[in-house]
């Protein structure tokens, strides 16, 4: 069986810090994992090694997806972030970025068409050439009926992306964004964080209409709260770097109320010395 | 209007020659041998001048033949009353209105030795006049093509808004590629009181040209213009704009695009006069830069002594496309007044924020096709504001030829 995602020994550094130290998980098509982890533990480090973010860099071990080596590209890199978008790898940010200038439906349109229709996107740079993608009217449906199905205004579509966007609205977008483009695995990164209940129950709507049990679901998440709306199959601790503690929904519930230094002293790790520190994660800059 | 072969090199003796050509009347010979001593007594810039420093005109290509019968031009056909043609025909046919506003006024100083050379040495150009309370529909447009890239052309646009008028205009100007030639165009923008102008020059020179350009806008009372300058094209273009708030109530937008790449150089200087109360004049131009071009902008705000209430921002906002591309915008605020409402400016220069473009990436967007994106984006600030629909589209075409296009949905 090859829809899945399989990651061993992965071993990722952020210039001279090593932040993943051994990690292995294996992420099957239909399946929902939950990653939960205290501050610096890798979580964020380990979303943005899966897409090929260029300051993280893989030491060793295996990234596959779909029997696909990720780190196999033109770069060290590997695969480049667009082309694993392509092969259906979807990462929901914990911070997205603002693009000025550029509205939400034609962000929707060319991202869709860079997805499903590569290349007519290719080709888009060419003025000569007739642009192929989706049809307008044909688009605009399929963005209607994705806003209808998170319960969003009309007018997201005109504003542009994630500017002047409240921290709930860019988890909404970034939602519709995974909707439109339908990934066959999506990881998502903190959706929950910095949201009030009412915003994170409209996320978590979000999230499970857009499911489907073909799609397979890493939930990166810090908090056990969101994990009450969108329930996983699986849950893995992630401290120091690996995984070092694995269970089904209940882990969360055992999280939640003894803590990480419980699962420290429960697989005989030194205290949380890292625990703290934060992950070196980008924050969007403008 | 054809064009023959005929030219000659810009010496003491063209004047004469060009009023010959083209069988001039006397107020105009005498305006023409005036301006011409005025460029002979305000000699070209040294390069030490502010304004000057970062473009050396060393290699300006002084000797190029100059075009004596004015290029191909395709005109709209103005609705009655409007006058829309080139200058030497308004000059046969509206010779009283003609003589009321040419070469009447400086242009900015800093081009003040191209200026009088272009009011002197003009064998071409545009004269747009819309009278008294008349409202033009639609968008007036104008696109000249010159023949060669090596030849020396001097035009000069006048437009004329009277009062309580409306008025659309697109100049667009193409030349070849090729060989280095000389292009200085003197444009001329006088909105009247209550008029309404909106000015759009768009700047495909070839790729040997040296584009040595100076405007001069003036707003009267309650008046509103907007002009947009879009440098696309040219080896070197150093334009110099002189916008002047003459009178109360008055408004006016500069805008600017530059998209630029490969080894050019583009370099604009403007003032921003508020010598009136109440007027409110808002600057913002933008540059996208590939390859090895470099953009400099030298802006002054001139808030003038005893003025009240004025209102003025300029903002001159670059990305860099490539490490070997470089911006230099300078922005100076001169205050010589103490009740104003708002003085402000703002610079930057920098590249695409990584994180942005990783963004866009882990959409399936390509790095180029991200940037293309990106780009198109940030231009928007600018793009955003030109209402007129043919302006906007002519423009983004002309801009797809450098930052490429990306399909717009809204």
């Amino acid at each position: 069986m090859t829809d899945e995602l399989v990651i061993s020994g992965l071993q990722v550094s952020i210039g001279e810090k090593k932040i993943l130290n051994g990690l292995d998980l294996t992420v099957r098509q239909g399946e929902v994992h939950a990653l939960m982890g205290p501050n610096g533990s890798g979580k964020t480090s380990l979303a943005y090694a899966l897409m090929g973010h260029p300051d993280y860099l893989v030491d060793a071990g295996t990234l596959t997806w779909r029997g696909q080596n990720l780190l196999d590209g033109p770069t060290r890199l590997g695969m480049s972030p667009d082309k694993r978008a392509r092969m259906g790898l979807f990462l929901a940010f914990q911070y997205p970025s603002a693009i000025p200038g550029v509205t939400v439906a034609s962000f929707l349109r060319n991202i869709y068409n860079a997805v499903h229709h590569p290349k007519a996107a290719d080709e888009s740079g060419e003025t000569s050439i007739k642009y192929t993608g989706i049809p307008l009217a044909k688009f605009r449906k399929l963005m209607e009926e994705k806003m209808t199905l998170l319960r969003m205004d009309p007018a997201f579509a005109t504003r542009y992306v994630n500017e002047g966007f409240s921290g709930g609205e860019k988890k909404r977008l970034e939602m519709l964004q995974m909707a439109v483009l339908s990934p066959a695995m999506a990881i998502l990164d903190e959706t929950d964080s910095g949201l009030d209940i009412d915003a994170l129950k409209n996320v978590a709507d979000g999230i499970n209409a857009t499911l489907s049990p073909e799609m397979g679901v890493l939930m990166i998440t810090h908090y056990q709260r969101m994990l009450n709306y969108v329930k996983p199959q699986f849950v893995h601790v992630l401290l120091d770097g690996r995984i070092v503690m694995s269970g089904g929904e209940e882990l969360s519930h055992q999280l939640e109320a003894n803590g990480y230094d419980w699962v420290r002293e429960q697989v005989g790790l030194p205290e949380g010395v890292g625990d703290e520190a934060s992950a070196p994660e980008p924050v969007a800059q403008h | 209007m054809t064009t023959t072969a005929t030219a000659m090199t810009l010496d003491s003796t063209a004047i004469g020659r060009i009023s010959d050509q083209l069988d001039e009347p006397n107020w105009l010979r005498d305006l023409r041998t005036g301006w011409w001593e005025r460029a002979e007594t305000a000699p070209p810039p040294t390069g030490q001048e502010e304004e000057w420093r970062r473009t050396p005109l060393d290699a300006l290509p002084r000797g190029g033949e100059l075009l004596l019968d004015a290029p191909e031009m395709e005109a709209t056909v103005p609705p009655p009353g409007v006058i829309l043609t080139d200058l030497a025909t308004a000059v046969r046919e509206h010779p009283d209105l003609v003589r009321r506003f040419l070469g009447i006024a400086d242009g900015p100083a800093s081009h003040a030795h191209f200026w009088a050379l272009g009011q002197a040495a003009w064998t071409g150009g545009l004269f747009c006049y819309v009278p008294r309370n008349v409202t033009v529909d639609g968008t007036l447009v104008v696109r000249t093509v010159l023949p060669r890239a090596d030849v020396t052309y001097l035009p000069v646009t006048l437009i004329v808004a009277e009062e309580g008028s409306s008025v659309t205009l697109l100049e667009e100007v193409v030349s070849p590629d090729g060989p280095a030639g000389w292009f200085g165009g003197i444009v001329e923008v006088r909105a009247e009181r209550g008029a309404r102008v909106r000015y759009a020059n768009l700047q495909q020179l070839g790729d040997g040209a040296w584009n040595i350009g100076a405007q001069r806008v003036v707003v009267g009372q309650d008046a509103n213009v907007t002009t947009l300058n879009a440098e696309v094209g040219s080896k070197v273009t150093k334009v110099g704009m002189d916008v002047k708030m003459i009178g109360a109530g008055g408004t006016s937008k500069v805008l600017g695009l530059l998209a630029a790449g490969d080894d050019q150089q583009i370099d604009i200087n403007t003032v921003q006069d508020l010598a009136a109360d109440h007027t409110t004049s808002d600057l913002l131009y933008l540059s996208a830069l590939y390859d090895r071009a470099h953009a400099s902008f030298y802006g002054v705000t001139n808030v003038r002594h005893g003025t009240r209430q004025t209102s003025s921002y300029q903002e001159c906002r670059n990305l860099l496309l490539s490490p070997q591309a470089g911006a230099e915008p300078i922005p100076v605020l001169e205050i010589e007044a103490n009740d104003i409402l708002r003085c402000g400016h703002g610079a930057t220069a920098g590249a695409i924020d990584p994180t942005m473009l990783f963004y866009a990436q882990t959409r399936g967007l390509d790095r180029d096709a991200a940037e293309r994106m990106i780009v198109r984006g940030f231009f928007e600030q600018v793009v955003a504001q030109i209402a007129d629909e043919t302006i906007r589209e002519r423009i983004l075409t002309a801009l797809a030829d450098r930052i490429g296009s990306t399909e717009d949905v809204s």
